[in-house]
């Protein structure tokens, strides 16, 4: 990843976090709420590996803790652990495959709200499993409709990287 | 390697956080965060306005004919109350000055209002909080009620230089003291079974009717104060139901305030110097 990728990766996940905090987080449809920084950080896990979506996630989750005042490091935990495995799906099997940002937005939606009822289970906060559960299918449905422009966007401003430079992390076995 | 030395990161900042969530150099780091981020998130507002305004104002369009049906009926409705209220006006004066003896608190004339933008709503399940655009520097203090147009939106439960934090009615641990105005009667309102409000702790042998109002019950005795100031609006009762084998009644409770989407809110700060 260049520098400039970086820069422009940075830019963008700030965006993200800001437009979720401000604008999105007060969309409500059927109890869920679109996560545009969650589809932003896929779109670029995908395109940039797993340390990017890694990184990546780490620091917008902690802008989100930081503009909503919440408790620091938990949107991160789960960002980071998110980032990195659609990174390594990106780096794997899910390249040149069209339907993976999709696929990818889908399962990663369930598992960030399962992390987040897991940590806030955890740490003795609210986690009301039922209203999650009710509100996946709509969380589900309004990011897949987020994932096109958005990875599309994201697609525009970092260009796909070669193959053997997404790879060369992966060790085959046998 | 990186990404194992970012979970611990992580890990290390939720416990701090947690440990210590009201003070300390992470919280006053997080306040300096929250300040710098606040022009941007203002700024975001303030590009997402026109859409909203757009959208609202074609779903005011969408709603027009409905909505002019049912002013229409509440105009009729209200009429008739008006003469009613006409004649009860006379005896105001009176009551008041009864209310205040026997209420022994000063509302509202022992609190003053901060109105303050809505940076981030609640978003999402998880969320029974709201940021506000006002903190110490504002006047704003720990444990201020918060209200809106409507009525109690919840209460402050941090507060930094320029931002606060406020855990909404709907947090499972906020309890609030209320009395129905028509029959008296008190209970402790807080999030009930799927996370509904509810009327807790009213004996069967008590009356309460869907449609009756839910106020603040402020302070009963000196030794115990209530973080409540008595009659901020709370919410109408939507049903009453009992069974056999429950203690209290199950009263559901519609909140007044827009907890969900609230633009602005104003925060009640006490004018005693401590609390």
């Amino acid at each position: 990843m260049t520098l400039g990728d970086g820069v422009k990766a940075a830019a963008l996940l700030f965006v993200a976090a800001v437009a979720q905090v401000s604008i999105f987080s007060g969309i409500h449809v059927f109890g869920a709420v679109p996560d545009v920084l969650l589809v932003t950080l896929v779109a670029l896990a995908l395109l940039r590996g797993s340390v990017a979506g890694a990184v990546g996630g780490f620091f917008a989750g902690l802008l989100v803790d930081t503009a909503t005042l919440g408790t620091l490091g938990l949107t991160s935990l789960v960002l980071t652990l998110g980032g990195y495995w659609i990174g390594r799906y990106g780096e794997t099997t899910g390249r040149d495959r069209a339907h993976a940002p999709f696929l990818s937005v889908a399962v990663v939606t369930v598992l960030y709200q399962l992390g987040l009822l897991v940590v806030h289970f955890v740490l003795g906060e609210s986690a009301p499993a039922g209203a999650v559960a009710r509100s996946l299918l709509p969380a589900i449905v309004l990011n897949l409709i987020l994932t096109a422009p958005i990875y599309a966007l994201v697609r525009r401003l970092l260009r796909p990287v070669a193959r053997d430079e997404l790879t060369a992390e992966v060790q085959l076995l046998g | 390697m990186i990404v194992v030395g970012l979970v611990i990161v992580a890990l290390a900042l939720i416990t701090i956080s947690f440990r210590s969530p009201t003070a300390g150099a992470l919280h006053d780091i997080q306040g300096a965060g929250s300040t710098a981020l606040r022009p941007f998130e203002i700024a975001a507002n303030r590009v997402a306005q026109p859409f909203r305004d757009a959208y609202d104002y074609f779903r005011g369009l969408a709603n027009a004919k409905d909505d002019n049906k049912k002013l229409r009926r509440e105009i009729a409705a209200l009429r008739a109350k008006d003469i009613h209220r006409a004649a009860l006006a006379a005896q105001v004066p009176a009551l008041l000055r009864l209310l205040h003896f026997e209420q022994g608190s000063r509302f509202p004339s022992g609190y003053s209002v901060v109105n303050t933008a809505v940076l981030t709503p609640p978003g999402g399940p998880f969320a029974h909080s709201l940021a506000i655009d006002a903190g110490s520097s504002a006047g704003v203090r720990l444990d201020s009620p918060v209200v809106d147009g409507a009525g109690l939106v919840g209460i402050v439960s941090n507060v930094f230089p320029e931002t606060a934090s406020v855990t909404l009615l709907t947090d499972p641990d906020s309890f609030v003291a209320a009395v129905d105005l028509k029959t008296g009667v008190r209970g402790m309102v807080h999030t009930g079974p799927g996370g509904t409000l509810i009327l807790d702790q009213v004996g069967k042998q008590f009356r309460v009717n869907a449609g009756d109002k839910l106020v603040t019950a402020g302070t009963h005795t000196a030794r115990y104060p209530d973080l409540y100031p008595y009659g901020i609006p709370i919410g109408t009762v939507s049903s009453v139901s009992a069974t056999d084998t429950a203690t209290y009644l199950q009263v559901q409770v519609q909140p007044f305030a827009n907890l969900g989407s609230a633009s602005a809110v104003g925060v009640l700060v006490t004018k005693k110097p401590h609390r």
